[in-house]
């Protein structure tokens, strides 16, 4: 059978999630969409579905109301896939590090593959960024992946995998 | 015991008559009887006794319009008498016609009385109420026998108003004030059915000294019609068209047998039926006015019926429209019209019976009179949900019968176009009518198609009478399709298989290597409480298509005179 | 009778190779580059690679019986068999997915279907009134007749105005796509699906298009040169009109077509029937 890994590469579908952020990461990736960037010529669409993406770009040091949601769309999201944390707030928390209202970025809360530094970052760096995930991506195997908080392990309910309640609400803890 | 013992008598005893009138369907020879003079003297009286049993009612509830219209049918029914002529003619007549009808309602009316066995001993009423029911349907399948064979019009008008008795009888049953009331309008409006026919046989004496069907479709010339509009009058009342609808729609409070045999298997079928006994006798102005007319509250009853939230009555108003398409197809003088027509009367009856009896389960067993109260049913009762989608998909969708209809129709009609331009108006109401409908029937399944994503379909419990009413009525869909042989094996075939494999689909594909998932809600916890989306039409639009339908009328009479 | 066999087996990878074509004519009319042809078939092996997911098992069973039932219809069209039948199985398909988008409880599905249904109100009186002007020119409804003779799209010239707007509505292009409307409802019924089981709704939609595209040659007849200059003439307006217009919103895109195309096809049937 040939090798179907090789097109996971020919064809990214993008999710764009923002975690709290200023906006100025989000203008620069949709600028990267634009004809002057122009990301549709590697098969790039920027669906807004996480059931239908492989790359997750997420801008945004994490907030508090956003952080349910990020671990729900990451469950959502089928695998093999991939986490691009885009921008400097999204990798470290950038210039609101340590402050009450953030959780610092998002690999508190989900594995990440790939950092983009920049505030905001570059249309250049975004696409260089993206591709390396997608170098990552094909060497990634299908088996289910864990977010580290909220999350809860998925069980088996006859016979099948019930990933439908793994993503917590904020005080729930997980029911054994 | 003695309830085992009725209950097998009354199922054999349709058994019975469901195969006699498949024989009779199969043989093709005409039978016709005459009634002896006493018999007519006996058939007086008893009418005379019914319409002063009608003035009785209305005093008794002080209902002016029952007490007026009552009073004029015994004078115009005493004049009748008086004036008729003394002539003897073939009274009871079986052709063509009178068999299909006579399967539509043994069979169908068959299995609704199969079902409603069980359904009224769910109720709360003495031993005495409950037999009188039965019996009450039973004595309403033999008058419904006798009318399609009759050809004598003072006899058609007994049995017309018996079946106004029956239906006044019936949604009464539960005997509350809603009940009663509905059940005064649904009188009245009969009643103006009723002095219709009465003006039809006085036109019918003075001008063609004839009181049976066939003379006067043989002497009637195309210039003066006005007996056999009256007669269409009539058909409009009883069909509960526009402006007459709202005696069927609150006819709905009945129990859910006598919504399913009187108001849309059996009773309202007289309406189409007397078009096509008397469409030989148009001309084409009448011909052309009627389909309008009729084209017309097709479209508008499917219409009205978008915003509708109790479940019987967007069947109710669904009736409505399909009553009168069949109306429309029927007054068009071409031959493959007419066929369509009957074709859509057998399976409009089997159909709908099959809807209502779901809906009477719905009632019974789960409590749901409304739509919007209905959620998860696929879960708690995956066959009724099965036959609910099997019975609005077999109004529109192929191979089933009312598709074949409507196919067979869009040609006729589009034949007639080249004859009388302005049938394109009837097509167009036929083609946005179906479409409408599809909407209706469709947007009522989002509340009930919901379902929870673990629970694999549970056996539902229903009693073996509604299961074997829902199954004959089922069956005799499926038997139908290949009956009407206007589709060639391949175009049968493919959506048939499509639509029944899909319940083994459902059950045997589990997929069991795909992780279950939460729905996209932005990411959001919350349950989503799913809603119907309801198309309201104002209150003035409602009133100007009553406005319209009026005129439409009148418009009949006129063009009966020229 | 064998080519015909292996044109609708083939149906899928033509729809496809249109699908990716229209992507690349869409992006130079943007000035960009736009991916390669053959993009659709890279997501199609992307997809058949990933672990799926799905909400329960009779919302995927329904979104197969609908692809199955989109190729019944484009393969009744190549085999010639009888229009209006045609056009009431592609109702039937239609129900399917509307059936599909109903049976999850999530909002973006339950408008999606909504707005499908509405959307029929749009199409299905310009379609049948199609067959009807066919009739009347041909006698009758086969489709291997109407190919066989010549081209009617002069007689027919109004309607196949009324067809074309039309087109934008069923292949979910602006200004009448709001039964996908990509950013607003996220896809609509399609929301729900992932991996090869949203293969199937892609590989449907693909199926449209040669559908709409076949129903498109039956203007020419036998016409086969006409036909090709129809198809790359329509091609091309659908693409500029897709990139030159923002979204209707579907009342006003169910009034819209109602009212023009209704009376673009009354028209020209009332000019077959007196001229």
């Amino acid at each position: 059978m040939f090798n179907l890994k090789k097109y996971r590469k020919k064809s990214p579908w993008i999710l764009h999630y923002n975690a709290g952020s200023c906006n100025g990461c989000d203008i620069e990736i949709l600028a990267s969409l634009s004809p002057r960037y122009d990301l549709e010529r590697f098969g790039v669409i920027n669906t807004g579905n996480p059931k239908q993406s492989d790359v997750f770009l997420v801008t945004g040091p994490v907030t508090y109301r956003s952080r349910e949601r990020l671990v729900e769309l990451y469950t959502q999201m089928p695998t093999p896939k991939v986490v691009v944390a885009v921008g400097s707030c999204t990798c470290t928390g950038g210039v609101f590090r340590e402050m009450y209202n953030v959780e610092d970025g998002i690999d508190r809360y989900i594995p990440v593959d790939v950092y983009i530094p920049g505030c905001a970052a570059t249309p250049e760096l975004i696409i260089d960024g993206v591709v390396k995930a997608l170098d990552i991506l094909e060497e990634k195997t299908k088996d289910l992946e864990d977010a580290k908080q909220l999350y809860a392990k998925p069980k088996e309910q006859d016979g099948v995998v019930n990933l439908r309640d793994s993503a917590l609400k904020v005080g729930e803890h997980e029911k054994d | 015991m003695e309830l085992k013992i009725r209950n097998f008598l009354v199922t054999s005893f349709v058994v019975v008559l469901g195969f006699y009138s498949l024989y009779l369907f199969s043989i093709s020879s005409i039978f016709s009887y005459t009634f002896s003079y006493e018999m007519h003297i006996v058939i007086s009286v008893l009418d005379t006794i019914l319409l002063v049993y009608f003035l009785a009612q209305g005093i008794k509830y002080k209902d002016k319009l029952v007490y007026i219209l009552a009073s004029t049918q015994i004078i115009l029914y005493g004049a009748i008498l008086y004036f008729a002529p003394n002539m003897q003619g073939v009274d009871i007549l079986s052709d063509e016609l009178s068999r299909v009808m006579f399967l539509v309602i043994n069979i169908v009316g068959g299995a609704i009385i199969i079902y409603a066995l069980e359904y009224i001993e769910s109720e709360d009423f003495s031993r005495l109420k409950k037999n009188s029911f039965i019996v009450i349907l039973i004595l309403f399948l033999g008058v419904m026998n006798t009318l399609v064979s009759t050809n004598n019009i003072e006899i058609f008008f007994f049995l017309f108003e018996l079946t106004t008795l029956c239906s006044y009888l019936l949604i009464r049953y539960r005997g509350d004030r809603v009940a009663v009331e509905n059940s005064l309008r649904a009188l009245w409006m009969n009643q103006v059915g009723g002095v219709a026919i009465l003006f039809a046989l006085v036109f019918s004496i003075s001008f063609y000294n004839t009181v049976y069907f066939s003379e006067l479709l043989k002497v009637v010339d195309g210039v003066f019609l006005i007996p056999v509009v009256f007669l269409v009058i009539a058909a409009y009342v009883k069909g509960a068209s526009f402006p007459f609808q709202s005696w069927l729609l609150g006819a709905m409070v009945a129990p859910t047998p006598v919504s399913a045999i009187l108001h849309s298997a059996t009773m309202v079928k007289i309406a189409p039926f007397i078009i096509l006994k008397l469409s030989p006798a148009f001309s084409p102005l009448l011909s052309i006015t009627i389909s309008l007319f009729a084209g017309f509250v097709f479209v508008g009853a499917s219409i009205m019926a978008l915003n509708r939230d109790f479940f019987k009555e967007v069947l109710g108003l669904s009736t409505i429209a399909i009553l009168s398409l069949i109306m429309a197809l029927a007054a068009m003088p071409s031959e493959e019209a007419r066929y369509a027509a009957i074709v859509l009367l057998v399976f409009h009856a089997i159909s709908k019976a099959l809807l209502f009896l779901q809906a009477g389960i719905l009632e019974k067993n789960y409590h749901l009179k409304y739509i919007s109260d209905i959620d998860t049913l696929a879960d708690k009762a995956p066959r009724t949900l099965f036959f609910i989608i099997i019975g609005f998909a077999s109004l529109t969708l192929p191979p089933f019968g009312a598709f074949i209809s409507k196919f067979l129709a869009i040609e006729a009609v589009t034949s007639q176009i080249l004859i009388n331009p302005l049938y394109i108006f009837v097509l167009l109401s036929l083609i946005i009518g179906s479409v409408f409908l599809v909407i209706l029937y469709f947007k009522i399944i989002t509340k009930l198609l919901n379902k929870e994503a673990f629970k694999n379909s549970l056996k539902e419990k229903l009693d073996f009478k509604y299961r074997l009413s829902s199954n004959i009525l089922f069956v005799s869909l499926f038997i139908g399709i290949f009956l009407v042989n206007s589709l060639n094996i391949l175009e049968i075939l493919i959506p048939l298989i499509l639509i029944f494999i899909s319940p083994f689909l459902f059950k045997y594909f589990l997929f069991k290597n795909a992780p279950r998932v939460k729905e996209y809600n932005c990411g959001e916890k919350g349950e989503f409480e799913v809603g119907v989306y309801n198309y309201a039409l104002s209150d003035d639009t409602i009133e100007k298509m009553m406005y319209i339908s009026i005129a439409l009328i009148i418009v009949h009479v006129v063009v009966g005179v020229l | 009778m064998m080519a015909e066999y292996i044109l609708i087996a083939l149906a899928p990878v033509i729809g496809g190779l249109i699908y990716g074509l229209e992507r690349v004519v869409r992006a130079r009319m943007q000035n960009r580059q736009g991916p390669p042809v053959l993009q659709p078939f890279y997501d199609m092996y992307k997809l058949l690679d990933k672990h799926s997911s799905i909400v329960h098992p009779m919302h995927v069973s329904l979104a197969i019986l609908h692809f199955i039932t989109v190729w019944a219809v484009v393969a009744l069209v190549i085999l010639g068999g009888n229009f209006l039948y045609v056009i009431f199985l592609h109702l039937l398909s239609t129900i399917f997915i509307i059936l599909a988008g109903f049976s999850v409880r999530s909002v973006y599905s339950h408008v999606g279907s909504n707005r499908e249904l509405l959307a029929m109100l749009a199409y299905e009186p310009i379609f049948i009134l199609m067959a009807t002007a066919y009739y009347l020119l041909n006698g009758s409804y086969d489709i291997a007749l109407i190919r066989a003779n010549d081209a009617q799209i002069l007689p027919l010239i109004l309607i196949f105005f009324a067809f074309l707007l039309t087109i934008p509505l069923k292949l979910k292009k602006s200004p009448f796509d709001a039964c996908e409307a990509h950013q607003e409802i996220v896809g609509g019924v399609e929301i729900e699906y992932s991996g090869i089981y949203f293969e199937f709704l892609y590989m449907a939609k693909w199926l449209e298009y040669v559908f709409i595209y076949m129903l498109l040659l039956l203007f020419a007849g036998n016409n086969i040169l006409l036909g090709f200059v129809l198809a790359i003439l329509v091609f091309l307006l659908v693409n500029l009109v897709d990139n030159s217009t923002s979204r209707v919103n579907i009342i006003d895109t169910v009034k819209i077509i109602m009212l023009f195309g209704l009376s673009l096809s009354i028209l020209n049937i009332l000019g077959i029937i007196y001229v």
